[in-house]
């Protein structure tokens, strides 16, 4: 298998999805003629010229309306964001049209449309472009997110969601663009909706996903391995709406204990819905209460110090493991 | 051709004379018979020179008048059978229906705020199944999940009705950006109220769709008032025509009342957008006849005491539907009789959907799980 980057991967995936339907275009600040603002889509214009690769001015709302509107119209659009923060400004054009259009029409269009660019805490961006976008999505019905904290993931799932016919909303991480990992060539579809079991374990399970997942759980899981000999299950949601509750509970009543991680404020953050849904679904089976990591409830700071302290780290994963694990 | 003699006010006869020809340009059929129970958005595009093409477009704007004066009485009376926020098109009819007489069902888009109603009817959606969506019954448009701002007919073209003010501005240009990115020769028509221009949506909106060059037509009706608030209130710029400029498109003011000179100017901007030329921004001045909403008491028209205020009279006698039949009178295309059977017909039309709406059933509660999505999950595309 051959060895990419994260950037590849997506570029890859969207590359054969033009190349195989004309209809899939791709449009967004910078990724032409710039060839992308971090290089996902260089050469892009080159390959497939400027009737399907569209720099945009610095207009969200017009070009994330504009993407909804030709998938109605039978387009496949690919949005790109610069950053999921920019879409505070175009919250109306994907949750009140991308996700409503269908159901307020009585079912009379499909939105096959896949927005997608850097979501969460990049390192000294400041409050305004670090916004964690998970849950403002991930509570819309009519949407679907996934968040890929892998190579192969990023091209496998992204190539499942140019072919979805609903409006999906793909989060990526500046912070993970450069990864590199092993990619199937060709036809790599990963499925919507299902959870990969990373690494299975017995004494606990964990659940991440997307940049908290590749930046602090997985050094986590190793180190409750190798120095506290605590053997984690660690599950990759790949998609947060619709959840893969029968994974996630399956684990559990293997485990029965869990503990959930992401880079969202916990409350009414993204691990505070998949809280609901396993506390209703997995209360029986647990030896203790489901523990929740998550960011400090304040804006996010610029030093680099306070940044890192607010959000999750190995120590305080290690901690509300062993707070499960009555260790 | 007789109609162009009677222009009321503003009369750019030679305007109307090409609008005319415009209309004939599209081969006629046998000029449809009218028949209240069939819709008649496509009969407004074929033209012949007996008048009854103009009939029809005066039996369209009389069919949306007395479809709203009912959809009034029906939200207002005991027993309400409308709920939810409701907005009557009286008195800006010949907008909607002069677009209907351009509209090209096999290739154009009309997308719209929530004053749909006329537009959509102006469409061909017929009576019953428009009044069944107001209703909320199984059988309206969007099987009652929409209600009367979300009006939709995807297959003749009607991208909606869509709620929020401005919103829908950028779903135009994308429908525009989906028939030049089809190089069908399709255009879209955006429809937006006087109060949409105020939005950012319509600044992003403009720029973008004249950047890409678009076929998009963005269409200002302007009312005079955005829910209460009139528009020397809320545009810094009151000749709203002004608002389109800066974009590198036409942009003017139109008549919204007098449908010919809807036609006319209209056909320009399709006539632009068929050709590749990107879009257009007109404002069809007009005045809408009842208030913002259900709810609104329209205290902004009224004296201390009550009374209308002059200007409110003084719209009344501009009325669309009456210039317009004035004009078919003067030129001989229409009788007292055949008034008299367009509005029976179309009385009667109106009867039934309301009766038939009022006997048609609810959606099935669990129907309220259908139509979220396109898929089922989890999702795995087939392998090629």
């Amino acid at each position: 298998m051959p060895v990419m980057q994260y950037r590849e991967a997506l570029r890859s995936a969207m590359v054969e999805e033009m190349e195989r339907d004309a209809n899939v275009f791709l449009m967004g600040e910078e990724v032409a003629e710039y060839n992308g603002a971090y290089k996902v889509s260089e050469g892009m214009l080159a390959k497939f010229g400027p009737r399907r690769v569209f720099d945009t001015p610095i207009s969200e709302a017009a070009f994330a309306g504009l993407g909804v509107g030709a998938a109605c119209c039978g387009l496949r659009p690919i949005i790109e964001f610069m950053s999921w923060s920019f879409t505070l400004v175009c919250l109306d054009q994907i949750v009140n049209n991308a996700a409503n259009v269908r159901y307020m029409s009585g079912g009379q269009y499909k939105v096959p449309i896949v927005f997608r660019g850097g979501n969460g805490i990049a390192h000294q961006l400041g409050a305004t472009h670090s916004h964690r976008m998970e849950s403002v999505y991930a509570r819309i019905p009519g949407l679907i997110v996934v968040a890929p904290s892998t190579p192969a993931d990023a091209k496998g799932l992204l190539k499942s969601s140019i072919r979805c016919d609903d409006p999906v909303i793909f989060l990526e991480s500046e912070k993970m663009l450069a990864d590199t990992g092993e990619v199937p060539e060709g036809e790599h579809l990963v499925p919507l909706g299902i959870a990969n079991v990373e690494r299975p374990g017995s004494d606990v399970t964990i659940i991440s996903y997307g940049r908290p997942l590749q930046r602090v759980v997985r050094p986590a899981v190793a180190a409750l391995a190798s120095d506290h000999g605590i053997d984690a299950e660690l599950i990759d949601l790949r998609s947060l709406r619709p959840l893969d509750v029968p994974t996630l509970l399956e684990s559990i009543k293997k485990t029965n204990r869990c503990v959930i991680v992401d880079e969202d404020y916990g409350y009414c953050g993204m691990g505070s819905g998949i809280l609901y849904m396993l506390h209703k679904a997995a209360f029986d089976y647990l030896d203790a209460p489901i523990e929740y990591v998550h960011s400090d409830e304040i804006p996010v700071p610029f030093n680099h110090y306070l940044e890192e302290a607010m959000m999750p780290s190995v120590d305080k994963i290690v901690t509300a493991v062993k707070e499960v694990c009555y260790r | 051709m007789a109609v162009a003699n009677h222009v009321e006010r503003r009369p750019p006869a030679k305007r109307t004379e090409a609008g005319v020809r415009a209309d004939n340009a599209k081969p006629s059929g046998n000029g449809q018979k009218s028949d209240p129970a069939q819709p008649v958005g496509q009969a407004l595009t074929s033209g012949n020179s007996d008048g009854t093409l103009e009939r029809l477009r005066l039996r369209m704007m009389v069919l949306i008048r007395r479809f709203e004066e009912r959809t009034f009485q029906e939200y207002t009376r005991p027993g309400q059978k409308i709920g939810g926020f409701c907005h009557l098109y009286s008195g800006q009819e010949a907008i909607a229906v002069g677009t209907a007489a351009l509209f090209d069902k096999t290739r154009d888009y009309l997308i719209n705020g929530y004053r749909c109603h006329g537009h959509s009817l102006a469409l061909g959606m017929s009576p019953r199944v428009a009044m069944a969506e107001l209703f909320g019954k199984a059988t309206g448009c969007s099987k009652g999940k929409g209600g009367s701002m979300h009006l939709f007919q995807a297959e003749a073209g009607n991208n909606g009705g869509h709620g929020i003010v401005g919103g829908q501005i950028p779903l135009g240009v994308g429908m525009a950006f989906a028939q030049w990115y089809k190089k069908n020769g399709g255009v879209t028509f955006c429809f937006m109220g006087d109060g949409a221009v105020n939005q950012g949506t319509h600044n992003e909106s403009l720029n973008l769709a004249s950047l890409y060059k678009v076929p998009c037509i963005f269409v200002v009706e302007n009312n005079g008032v955005a829910m209460g608030t009139q528009v020397e209130r809320a545009s810094a710029e009151r000749d709203l025509a002004e608002r389109g400029s800066g974009y590198n498109m036409p942009h003017r003011n139109v008549d919204g009342n007098d449908i010919d000179q809807v036609i006319y100017e209209f056909g320009q901007a399709v006539a632009r957008g068929r050709a590749g030329e990107g879009p257009s921004y007109i404002v069809a001045n007009t005045y809408r006849f009842r208030g913002h909403s259900m709810s609104d008491p329209q205290k902004y028209r009224k004296t201390s005491d009550g009374k209308w205020v002059p200007e409110f009279e003084a719209a009344r006698r501009r009325d669309p539907m009456v210039i317009y039949e004035r004009r078919l009178r003067d030129a001989g295309l229409l009788s007292d009789d055949q008034l008299e059977q367009i509005e029976s017909e179309i009385a009667e039309t109106i009867d039934q959907a309301v009766a038939q709406a009022d006997a048609d059933p609810h959606p099935a509660l669990a129907d309220r799980f259908n139509d979220v999505l396109a898929e089922q999950y989890p999702y795995e595309p087939k392998k090629d």
